[in-house]
């Protein structure tokens, strides 16, 4: 029996499940794998129990908190798809400001259309068994999860740094370029794709197990950063939280 | 003297080096004859890097170029290597991988061809590594001139030049090249490749001095591996693990760190797939997690322990070469700042700090002690009993140096029970005019001691059997500790017999104690004179007659033997016909001995030193000595 599988998306860009779709060498052996029995980016979906969802997006409203609960209801095991869903993401970048300013910003004066509070992670209001964490996220990564939920092995994420990918792509550090780089906190899994593209990492991963925060911001001191710049970094995806949820 | 070591690798590396010349316009020819038989790799710019990788156009190859490109152990000793196939179905059918590419890297500096031999040492020793031992063999090493940078300390290791390892060399030999041959395949690719080259008569290349380089090692080589031997607990590694950020880059771009973890990876069909190795780093989470979660190496300061011991000490105790060889990678991108050459210089300084900070000498300078107690041991022999300044690690077996300034020093064995107390208890028999002057003291007065010194009985060990003890004469004495200690846990040891011989009844030391411990049944005492002017109702002899018609059970007895250095000859083969095992036979093993720090040279049995390892020893531990026992 393959595995019955649902994807679902809550507040974010749906560019994780984007990805999915996006492995297109791989999809047709996919679908061979597991059943996909709910997927609104392809289909509308039956309904029932199923095996795995996969849920994207973070959770902004009451509406959204009963819908992920009742998802959670009947989900044998429910994995956290992307940035948004595990860490809620650039979402969180909210947390800066009061948030009836931001409803007025977004809907102008009087009251907003709907109730919205500040975005969370899955894990805030329900269970979540695993997490594919990035923003977006890695397809292979997702894969190997998946891979790993079909044949009854529990998926590992890599433990490591993302310092750890530039050194295999042999990129020269960011440090160097006189930017301020969260790689050395932050979940390697990513092939350094964006300190390969000329940029620095910022986090979407979310942090390691175990970061070494101590050591790491005193190096961002000794680079000349305040505290403050250092904060502004890590709450562009809200790694100002140990554990990075 | 660091460079002392660079100097002398650096002759070998002189010694009949010679060089074909080749013009840097014959050079690229050669590469690109090679790619009609094997993928040549070297570096080249890339996307405005300098990588290591296949060459696009052998025009583009850099002979010289910085030493912060990536080592070739990604080529050698790959990240991702396929160990087998797997394909899963009614049977599970087990694929050899391909062959090896043949493969030429052009342009190793002399520190990775170092390192490769590193590797080689590592990999191919005990049960080869043949995965790794393909690739090797398939892989042409052709060597090319380094010039360091700040981060560089190959002078301090000898690694800065190489005499052997490659197959073929390219030096710089003013605006031309000079090209060494180091092996027949090197030999062999020239001729095939570049005959015109191979042609040519070799020229001597000229005398390379060490290299300069800014960062070295303030001391020899050779002083690494007990320098950190000695630093084990020292707190520079608590102070680099607080600054590490536990990321690997030192051993990802160390070109002879090698540890590894193997996984599975299914195809995404299920239907097969295959066993990958990936390079792993003792510096992450996970390395030496075992299962349930226990970390063997916890914390960061015992992981960055653990990869300067592999780097400078573990590789040197067993073959004389460090792992490490001095290229500078781990430190030149090390975002922490750890640079195993100021880590090193710092924990030299701090000892040579240590040693300056105490006096010359200090070790030869003994405490002042108080004699708080004397008494006879036996007719003829006095007990002493010692208050140190402070309290002193004594256990069976152990002895102390003491002092009558103006007259000497002797070493004595400690005859009280073990423990981490201020006094000891030593027994004095009058032999010269050092030991007549220890009986001569009186409660108050004053002696020096060092020590306590060497290695006694291992107790834990003895624990939970039964011993046999055997002693002659003034041997008693270190028996007496033992039996000390063995009182103090007796029920953690089985039947305790004691068989002890002396020159006539008043010789007997601790007489008195010996008989209450046989009155409360702790032990069997059994005793023999040589002879007896009456009042004896004991036996005459030796105490090998003692041994005879002896009850035991010789597998679970351990036996302690202390006496007079002819004594061991008889003895010990009458314990071995006992069935006693050799390891558990402890011989007291004393010898002359000035200083008790392993330097004197006087106390060595054959190429053991009896201050440092003994003076007990367990038989097979001695057996292949010829100077142990007298014969």
């Amino acid at each position: 029996m393959k595995p019955r599988t649902g994807f679902f998306d809550f507040t974010g860009c749906e560019g994780c499940q984007l990805t999915v779709l996006n492995l297109e060498d791989e999809l047709l052996e996919l679908t061979e794998l597991v059943e996909i029995a709910e997927f609104r980016e392809v289909a509308s979906g039956a309904g029932g129990e199923l095996d795995l969802a996969f849920v994207e997006g973070s959770i902004c409203s009451p509406q959204e908190e009963d819908r992920l609960r009742a998802i959670r209801a009947r989900s044998r095991v429910l994995v956290a798809l992307g940035a948004c869903a595990d860490t809620a993401g650039v979402n969180a970048l909210s947390y800066a400001d009061d948030l009836s300013a931001l409803d007025a910003g977004v809907y102008g004066p009087g009251e907003p259309p709907r109730a919205a509070g500040y975005p969370r992670p899955l894990s805030a209001v329900v269970p979540v068994d695993h997490r594919i964490p990035g923003c977006p996220i890695d397809g292979r990564e997702f894969l190997g999860v998946l891979q790993a939920l079909v044949v009854g092995r529990i998926p590992e994420l890599p433990p490591h740094p993302v310092c750890v990918e530039c050194k295999l792509a042999e990129l020269p550090c960011t440090f160097e370029r006189g930017l301020l780089c969260l790689g050395p906190i932050t979940r390697a899994g990513c092939r350094a794709l964006c300190v390969e593209g000329g940029d620095r990492c910022r986090g979407c991963r979310g942090l390691v197990d175990n970061p070494r925060e101590e050591p790491y911001f005193r190096i961002l001191e000794e680079h000349g950063l305040t505290e403050e710049a250092i904060l502004a970094e890590l709450g562009v995806l809200h790694l100002s939280r140990r554990g990075g949820r | 003297m660091a460079d002392d070591n660079g100097a002398r690798r650096g002759a070998a590396a002189r010694r009949a080096a010679f060089g074909r010349p080749a013009t840097r316009a014959e050079i690229e020819q050669f590469a690109r004859a090679l790619t009609a038989a094997y993928e040549v790799v070297g570096v080249q710019e890339r996307r405005g890097r300098l990588t290591l990788d296949p060459l696009e156009d052998p025009a583009h190859l850099r002979l010289e170029y910085p030493p912060r490109v990536h080592s070739p152990k990604k080529f050698l000793f790959p990240n991702w290597e396929q160990l087998f196939r797997f394909r899963l179905g009614e049977t599970v059918l087990l694929e050899a991988d391909r062959a090896p590419v043949p493969r030429v890297i052009f342009g190793l500096h002399p520190c990775d061809l170092h390192a490769v031999g590193v590797l080689d040492q590592c990999l191919f020793e005990g049960e080869a590594d043949t995965a790794y031992r393909a690739k090797r063999r398939a892989s042409v090493l052709i060597g090319v001139e380094c010039f360091p940078d700040e981060h560089c300390f190959c002078t301090s290791l000898g690694t800065d030049r190489v005499a052997e390892g490659f197959d073929l060399f390219v030096h710089r030999g003013g605006t031309d090249y000079r090209i060494q041959v180091g092996s027949p395949k090197g030999e062999v690719l020239l001729r095939r490749y570049a005959p015109e080259v191979e042609a040519r008569e070799g020229e001597p290349i000229s005398s390379q001095p060490p290299k300069p380089t800014a960062r070295r090692l303030r001391f020899p080589v050779e002083a690494l591996a007990p320098l950190l031997e000695e630093g084990y607990d020292h707190p520079i590694w608590q102070e680099i693990g607080a600054r590490c950020l536990g990321c690997g880059t030192c051993t990802l771009l160390c070109p002879s760190c090698y540890c590894f973890t193997v996984e599975d990876r299914l195809h995404l069909d299920l239907g097969g797939g295959e066993r990958v190795r990936t390079w792993d780093s003792c510096q992450f989470d996970q390395f030496a997690r075992l299962s349930g979660g226990a970390e063997a190496r916890a914390d960061q300061a015992d992981r960055q322990r653990h990869r300067f011991f592999r780097k400078y000490k573990y590789l040197w105790d067993r073959h004389r070469r460090t792992a490490c060889v001095g290229c500078g990678r781990c430190s030149r991108e090390c975002l922490a700042g750890i640079d195993p050459v100021d880590v090193l210089n710092r924990l030299f300084e701090l000892r040579a700090g240590r040693e300056s900070a105490a006096p010359p000498g200090g070790e030869y300078r003994p405490r002042l002690a108080e004699v708080v107690e004397v008494g006879p041991a036996s007719a003829a022999d006095r007990r002493l009993r010692l208050r140190l300044p402070e309290p002193v690690e004594v256990s069976p077996g152990r002895f102390v140096a003491v002092s009558v300034f103006g007259l000497g020093e002797a070493p004595f064995t400690v005859a009280s029970a073990p423990g981490g107390g201020r006094e000891v208890e030593l027994v004095i028999r009058e032999v010269g005019s050092l030991t007549r002057a220890l009986h001569r003291l009186q409660p108050g007065d004053t002696v020096g001691v060092r020590g306590p010194f060497g290695t006694g009985f291992p107790l834990e060990e003895m624990a939970g059997a039964d011993l046999l003890l055997v002693a002659g004469g003034l041997g008693m004495v270190v028996l007496r500790s033992l039996l000390l200690a063995v009182l103090a846990r007796r029920r953690q040891f089985g039947r305790v017999q004691l068989l002890y011989g002396a020159a006539n009844p008043e010789a007997f030391l601790f007489g008195e104690e010996l008989r209450s411990w046989q009155r409360g049944g702790e032990l069997d005492v059994r005793l023999i004179v040589d002879r007896s002017s009456g009042g004896w109702s004991g036996p005459h002899g030796d105490v090998t007659r003692l041994l005879r018609h002896l009850e035991l059970d010789p597998g679970r007895t351990a036996a302690a033997v202390s006496g007079p250095a002819g004594m061991y000859r008889f003895v010990n083969p009458l314990l071995l016909d006992l069935g006693i095992a050799p390891e558990r036979l402890y011989l007291n093993l004393e010898r002359h001995m000035k200083c008790g720090l392993g330097k004197c040279g006087k106390c060595r049995i054959n190429d053991l030193c009896v201050c440092e390892c003994g003076p007990i020893f367990s038989y097979d531990r001695v057996r292949h000595l010829r100077e142990a026992i007298e014969r």
